[in-house]
């Protein structure tokens, strides 16, 4: 909850500076868990998806931080509703969750994460790909699978941990194919660093990297961010960019993920896997992942109001 | 109240026909650009030339507390310019309006 605050609310800025994440992935991944236990037990909790997003390394871009938010107040599951979830799921078992979940794994398979704590995250992470490379094994055969996470459903005994989690991931990857191909990866981002020169212009230090990191020509996002904040800039000799007019991270934040969001991933299948191409004019982007291609927006200024001094435009132009 | 004073006349009954005819792409563009110190100055493109835009200008003015302008530009028509962030009011108004439909609206800026 804190994190979200700190995200949301420009005035605990100081806090979030300490904190050096506006948004605590461990908190989410936590959260993920949380989810994923008590998801599997009601077999209808509308959040499956949401704990695959957190743990999994499949391609994860949320370029809408409110449902994080949502997530978050999810309890997590109490003793009653484990037995009668417990019931319910025996009586009838795989075909109660399918619809249901269906339609929430769709929804929301990106996530992307301006944030990433370096040090902490690495043992969650560890964890996690202990899990998913466990699942992976047994998911490659196919019937193993089934015997694993179905076994306890005719039987009176209770099921284990283990099956449950397996019947989870099973139950994602049988509705989405593609991300079951292990191909796409996480696409972890690191937040823009934004720095005030002076009084009126702001330095975004990592600009070229994150250009590398989006696989985007450094010119096309310069001209993106330019034309959406108003303003003019250019890179200097460190690769950093400098804009005219002050900007804080947030801000450039969101610029970076409506240009994501158009310029980056797929329109079809969200997979940040694309390629941005020139042609005749127009610019496409071509899914790697889906084979799709649109043409996108292209970059536009439009009307630039004056905002300079205009005695001192005069001067300059006379 | 405001859409009442828009209404007395009636260039609105085919608003979403004419929308599109003289605009580049349809869209309203509702940009921001930063001013000296913490002024920022908030422009509304691309609304539709069958509109009177002094006349939304003046509703606006008076609606947002705050200063506009309607600038002729060569190229762009006819562009809006308030004082101030008014990228969500004006979004607001121009929905509430009817004068453009919520996905014409294209907000761009931080
Ligand atoms: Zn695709």
């Amino acid at each position: 909850m804190a994190e979200d605050e700190a995200f949301f609310d420009p005035t605990v800025k100081k806090k979030k500076k300490k904190k050096k994440a506006t948004f605590d992935v461990d908190a989410a991944l936590a959260e993920g868990n949380d989810n994923l236990d008590g998801n599997v037990i009601s077999g209808e909790n509308e959040s499956a998806p949401t704990a695959e997003d957190g743990d999994d390394n499949n391609a994860d871009i949320d370029l809408d931080f409110t449902k994080q938010k949502k997530k978050k107040k999810k309890k997590p599951f109490n003793t009653d509703d484990l037995e009668s979830a417990l019931n319910e799921v025996k009586d009838d078992n795989a075909t109660n969750d399918g619809g249901n979940q269906e339609d929430e794994l769709i929804e929301d398979d990106f996530d992307l994460d301006f944030n990433k704590l370096k040090k902490k995250k690495k043992s969650k992470k560890k964890d996690l790909d202990e899990i998913m490379a466990e699942v992976d094994e047994k998911t490659e055969d196919k019937e193993n699978v089934d015997d694993n996470s179905t076994t306890w459903l005719g039987s009176d005994r209770d099921y284990t941990y283990e099956e449950l989690l397996n019947r989870a991931f099973e139950i994602m990857r049988y509705k989405n194919p593609d991300m079951a191909s292990g191909k796409k990866q996480k696409f972890v981002m690191r937040p823009p660093q934004v720095v005030k020169i002076g009084a009126k212009k702001t330095s975004f230090a990592n600009f070229t990297e994150i250009c590398t990191t989006l696989h985007r020509q450094p010119k096309h996002l310069l001209d993106f961010l330019l034309a959406e904040l108003g303003t003019s800039g250019s890179v200097d000799g460190n690769s950093q960019l400098i804009i005219k007019g002050r900007f804080q991270q947030k801000q450039i934040e969101n610029v970076l993920r409506r240009y994501i969001k158009e310029y980056v991933t797929c329109h079809t299948c969200r997979s940040p896997d694309t390629i941005l191409q020139k042609d005749t004019r127009l610019f496409f982007l071509q899914c790697e992942t889906c084979g799709s291609r649109c043409s996108v927006a292209s970059i536009k200024s439009g009307f630039q109001a004056v905002t300079s001094k205009r005695a001192a435009m005069r001067a300059k132009t006379a | 109240m405001s859409i009442q004073n828009l209404n007395t006349f009636d260039p609105f009954a085919d608003a979403s026909k004419g929308a599109d005819d003289d605009v580049q792409d349809g869209l309203v563009h509702i940009r921001i650009q930063q001013r000296n110190g913490r002024k920022t100055l908030t422009t509304v493109q691309g609304l539709s030339s069958e509109y009177d835009l002094k006349k939304i200008v003046r509703a606006c003015k008076k609606e947002f507390a705050c200063n506009g302008t309607v600038i002729e530009h060569p190229e762009y028509g006819e562009v809006l310019q308030l004082q101030g962030d008014q990228r969500e009011n004006i979004c607001q108004w121009l929905t509430k309006a009817g004068l453009a439909k919520p996905d014409q609206l294209k907000v761009h800026g931080f």
